[in-house]
């Protein structure tokens, strides 16, 4: 505990909140948070408006990046999940959300900042809403006033089982849907970054606070475990984006088809 | 475009879904702030009136009112930036960044298929040239062969009508070697005949005019002959 009083003189939340540096006292207080989210949006941006206007036979740098990026979205999640017609349609919108998730969730192993604007419910719930709003507007566009109860009474069900399929299936869909979007994110994000922070306190515990020789021999335990929490982080943000991505496109798919 | 306005509608509705909860949760942060505050003081006069009253315990309280707020709820500040870098990034990227992007892609997509339509039209002119090609020479070579064929044949035709006049031009030169040769023998024979015709007169004239022993006669001839002989040389 002295360590973390140490490393944490403003208490054990700072791993997660901290102080706005801008519009201070204001409800648009600008963080830490806020600070790594407007940095990604210009990442994004960059990428995709440099990277998609150049027009070499061969791509290479950015507009390999933007394109390959691009491609991968539209052919792995988009046409995959809901058809050509309609994949090649929503695939702009599933391409924004994923690359703007994945450079958020990025910053997790990106030394001096390693903390992940998604480990804060803020963003994750925001984007679940997003898609939830975005997915049954998308119902309601396509399947008419009718798109909720035709989409919770499935065909084929006994009519008195309605009684209980209808409240299971418009919780699930409907309610559960954002909850599990923003929270399985959240979840994740959260517990990569306190993950790291776990092996580098007990790095530097092991270093700072000897009571006797042997401890240093265990440094390189909590060390690689550093190393591999990276290594693996990168793989989380990257899964993490995808799925949000391929949910997403999954529910938007369901009620741009209903057949499906 | 209809996505977009979708997508529009999803982003003012989102953001007036999260703008009252949080306003709200502003509002009620400051109120706990405020009331843990109270308790504090409350804390610290009772304990001044007790007589341990402890100004470092009060701050420490005071500060505590202050830290750990939940890590649950959403802070509005990071709503606001998250909300709007995300419409930023959605509205650039679906509006611009790849449209272009589909653009370039579709662009690039039909100058190969026209590359690679054209080189399949060269290929088949290149080969129904070599077609062409193949049969002309084909062709020429058939002809060059009847041509040759023909020549041959010419050839041996002109070989075969000279050595035929050529034959025929040998047996006329023999023949008329031949005849020549008969008429000179002829005419040879007829001098002859006439020489010694006009010899044998002569003798016998000679012979007639001088009634001559035999050693006369002998020596007459001898002296006619080598008269003869040496009158032919």
């Amino acid at each position: 505990m002295t360590v973390v009083a140490e490393l944490f003189p403003n208490g054990i939340t700072e791993l997660f909140q901290w102080d706005p540096v801008l519009f201070k006292g204001t409800d648009f207080g600008l963080n830490k948070t806020g600070i790594m989210v407007l940095v990604s949006m210009v990442i994004c941006l960059t990428i995709f408006l440099i990277g998609g206007r150049k027009r070499a036979l061969v791509p290479t740098g950015l507009q390999n990046v933007a394109e390959s990026g691009y491609l991968a979205i539209e052919s792995q999640i988009a046409v995959e999940v809901m058809g050509t017609e309609e994949g090649k349609k929503w695939t702009p919108f599933l391409a924004s959300l994923f690359f703007y998730i994945l450079f958020i969730n990025i910053w997790s192993i990106i030394p001096g900042i390693q903390f992940p604007a998604t480990a804060r419910i803020a963003l994750p719930g925001l984007l679940a809403i997003i898609v939830w709003v975005v997915f049954i507007g998308a119902g309601f566009k396509t399947q008419g006033p009718l798109y909720i109860f035709k989409n919770i009474t499935p065909p084929g069900v006994p009519k008195p089982l309605y009684i209980l399929v209808i409240p299971i299936e418009f919780i699930s869909k409907y309610l559960v849907r954002p909850f599990s979007l923003a929270v399985r994110l959240f979840a994740n994000m959260v517990a990569g970054h306190v993950l790291l922070t776990v092996f580098a306190v007990m790095c530097i515990e092991l270093w700072k606070h000897q009571s006797g020789a042997y401890q240093i021999a265990f440094i390189p335990l909590p060390f690689f475990g550093l190393l591999f929490m990276t290594a693996f982080e990168v793989l989380v943000a990257l899964l993490q984006a995808y799925i949000f991505t391929i949910l997403t496109a999954v529910y938007i798919g369901e009620s741009v088809h209903p057949e499906h | 475009m209809r996505i977009q306005r979708l997508l529009a509608v999803a982003m003012l509705s989102s953001s007036m879904v999260i703008a009252m909860p949080v306003t709200a949760h502003a509002s009620e942060k400051t109120g706990e702030i405020a009331e843990c505050m109270v308790k504090a003081a409350e804390k610290y006069e009772t304990a001044k009136e007790e007589g341990k009253g402890d100004a470092a315990l009060f701050d420490e309280e005071a500060k505590a009112c202050y830290s750990a707020p939940s890590p649950i709820l959403p802070e509005t500040g990071e709503l606001f930036w998250g909300f709007l870098s995300f419409a930023i990034v959605a509205f650039g990227l679906i509006k611009f960044g790849f449209p272009a992007l589909r653009k370039g892609l579709a662009d690039r997509e039909d100058k190969i298929r026209g590359d690679l339509e054209a080189a399949e039209q060269a290929k088949s002119a290149a080969q129904a040239a070599d077609s062409d090609h193949e049969k002309i020479l084909s062709e020429a070579r058939a002809e060059g062969a009847g041509l040759v064929d023909e020549a041959r044949k010419a050839a041996e035709q002109v070989r075969l009508d000279l050595i035929a006049r050529a034959e025929a031009d040998a047996a006329d030169v023999r023949a008329r070697a031949n005849a020549d040769a008969a008429l000179a023998t002829e005419r040879a024979m007829a001098d002859l005949q006439t020489q010694v015709a006009a010899m044998s007169i002569g003798l016998a004239e000679r012979i007639v005019q001088h009634n001559l022993d035999a050693a006369t006669q002998t020596a007459l001839v001898e002296s006619f002959i080598n008269e003869v002989g040496g009158s032919r040389a």
